[in-house]
């Protein structure tokens, strides 16, 4: 997005700096307003490298997933080093970190059906918390700055660049989830910030791409989201904590998480007990997909009071 | 380490290149030369702007000292915020520099450390949180804006949002070239609330003219700070003067 400093090609071969750990360049990730992200080899395994644009950011990203770090629970990939590396006579500042292999959550969604999408938000109020907790917000909460992981089915923020201190304004946002923008608050830095554009996420992530784009593009309001809500049987069961964190009515992502808990379980006892009518095939997988839901809800629970 | 004072920005809103007056790069530089950075954002439809307007919007950032960007209508609210933000831990990452340059002699901060610089990081965030902010948003108005004044108008009652919601002072206002009689109009003088109703499309010129560079000089008189010679300053800082006693608020452009 940024013509400003346009970032040179990334070698073949890097070497940090300051520690001289050394990577070889296998393909570009991605690129944003931030940096450019590289897959690297280092010794033989597949790591990620983000380089930046600007060092003050970057570095501030590379803060944050190190005080994460610590924490038991995974969050976001884990940080292996940061240093600079000469480009072409400039210095940039990177930072290596674990390659997250997967699918962007918005991708991964349409390949294992909207039924996970629920699992998939407990998990991410469980990450949330845990970055409330540390006093920040995620700030940039996005399909695109999430991965779930291949091997089962966990989903990982990635892109730490919107982080910011409880009470500072956030630092970096996309106006799709942002809540200033919905006309439902400011910009202040506080966890019903992350919650507020969770819940928006989850809508437009059940709602089919002719009815988003119907919104209009200046002026939106929260009352669109309800309309759109109560006409979408994805959606409809979550109503009530979808509403309250729109509102901001959440002080901590712990009391969202307990609300979609149970409008969860209500709606696969519902499931359960309508579908008797519909026939036998897809009751059968109907019922063992819900159940498979519910009993890998109940042990992501069952491990988080573990954790507590 | 001592408090940055204000931090000064213009931020320029186009979609072409400038066409009457002083060079919009000249003026950039007088700006910067006077404390104060010059951010632009060029909006574009289509693919309107062409090789000529994307130099010269390059070209008037780096002069000023500033980033710049070209997008969409859609994303312009979001790239204002974050435009302003870099260019702040810019300029604070420099004075910052030059005290570590005092403190620790020849070393400044590429010379640290990652992990030294990742604290240095932390407290330039700081600051730039805590600083306080000033902002004069000069919109172009000219004929071919129309499409996109809708955007500009949301972005600019959005980015007071984004002010308030800073730490710091912060306060912004909001003027329009070509004007009706000079080339520039105070639209909103300094405050730090803009009205949601307040509306733009009244200020649209039917006019051709883009005086880019005319308009960022005459921006710069708006920084109380500066010193103006006798007769600019006659002209412009009675008017903001009287306007910053009544709160910011302009009762006559607010809907
Ligand atoms: N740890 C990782 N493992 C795998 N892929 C990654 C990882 N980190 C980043 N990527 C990929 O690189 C892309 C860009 O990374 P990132 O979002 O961090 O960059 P950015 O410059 O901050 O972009 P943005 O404009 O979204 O802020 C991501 O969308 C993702 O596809
Ligand atoms: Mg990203």
């Amino acid at each position: 997005m940024f013509s400003n400093q346009k970032m040179p090609e990334a070698p073949l071969y890097m070497e940090g700096k300051w520690h001289g750990k050394d990577y070889s360049v296998i393909k570009e990730l991605g690129r944003g307003a931030n940096g450019v992200v590289y897959l690297v080899f280092h010794k033989g395994t597949k790591v990620a490298l983000k380089v930046g644009l600007d060092s003050i950011d970057l570095l501030m990203e590379a803060n944050v997933l190190t005080q994460l770090q610590s924490h038991n629970e995974k969050i976001g990939p884990a940080i292996y080093d940061v240093d600079d590396v000469v480009i072409e006579g400039k210095t940039h500042a990177y930072y290596a970190m674990e390659y997250v292999e997967g699918e962007r959550l918005d991708r991964s969604l349409k390949q294992v059906g909207k039924e996970w999408l629920p699992l998939l938000l407990i998990q991410l109020l469980s990450h949330l918390h845990v970055i409330h907790q540390h006093g920040y917000v995620f700030g940039d909460l996005k399909p695109e700055n999430m991965i779930v992981v291949k091997s089962g089915k966990q989903v990982c923020l990635i892109d730490f660049g919107g982080v910011s201190k409880q009470g500072h304004a956030v630092r970096q946002f996309t106006e799709e989830y942002d809540r200033a923008l919905w006309q439902a608050g400011d910009r202040r830095a506080d966890p019903g910030y992350d919650l507020f554009s969770l819940a928006v996420m989850m809508v437009r992530l059940c709602t089919d791409k002719e009815t988003w784009n119907r919104l209009p593009s200046v002026r939106r309001h929260v009352q669109m989201l309800y309309a759109i809500i109560a006409d979408n049987e994805h959606v409809a069961p979550y109503r009530i904590p979808l509403q309250k964190a729109l509102e901001g009515r959440y002080q901590t992502a712990i009391q969202m998480k307990a609300d979609i808990l149970h409008a969860f379980h209500q709606k696969s006892v519902n499931v359960a007990g309508s579908s008797v009518a519909s026939n036998k095939e897809g009751l059968g997988s109907k019922l063992l997909g819900g159940l498979f839901v519910v009993s890998m809800l109940l042990l992501a629970g069952s491990l988080y009071y573990l954790w507590m | 380490m001592a408090k940055p004072a204000t931090l000064r920005q213009i931020l320029v809103v186009t979609d072409g290149c400038s066409n009457s007056g002083i060079s919009p790069i000249a003026a950039a530089t007088l700006a910067r030369e006077q404390g104060i950075t010059v951010n632009v954002i060029g909006v574009i439809d289509k693919n309107e702007l062409g090789e000529q307007g994307e130099q010269e919007i390059r070209e008037m950032a780096q002069a000023g000292g500033g980033m710049h960007d070209i997008v969409y209508p859609a994303q312009l609210a979001q790239t204002v915020q974050m435009l302003t933000r870099k260019a702040m831990t810019r300029t604070i990452q420099h004075v910052v520099n030059k005290e570590l340059k005092q403190i620790l002699g020849e070393s400044e901060m590429d010379n640290l450390s990652p992990e030294k610089r990742m604290q240095v990081a932390g407290m330039v965030d700081e600051l730039g949180e805590q600083s306080s902010l000033e902002v004069v948003m000069l919109v172009d108005t000219s004929a071919s804006m129309k499409n996109k004044i809708a955007a500009v108008q949301q972005a600019i009652f959005d980015f007071s949002i984004s002010l308030r919601s800073r730490s710091g002072k912060s306060k912004m206002a909001v003027c329009s070239f070509p004007g009706k009689e000079k080339h520039l109009d105070t639209l909103i003088p300094w405050t730090n609330q803009v009205e949601k109703a307040y509306q733009l499309s009244s200020s649209l010129t039917m006019s051709g003219i883009t005086p880019t560079g005319p308009a960022i000089t005459e921006a710069i008189a708006l920084f109380g700070h500066i010193e103006l010679p006798e007769k600019l300053a006659n002209k412009y800082q009675k008017n903001s003067r009287i306007n910053e006693e009544d709160g910011g608020f302009m009762q006559d452009h607010v809907f």
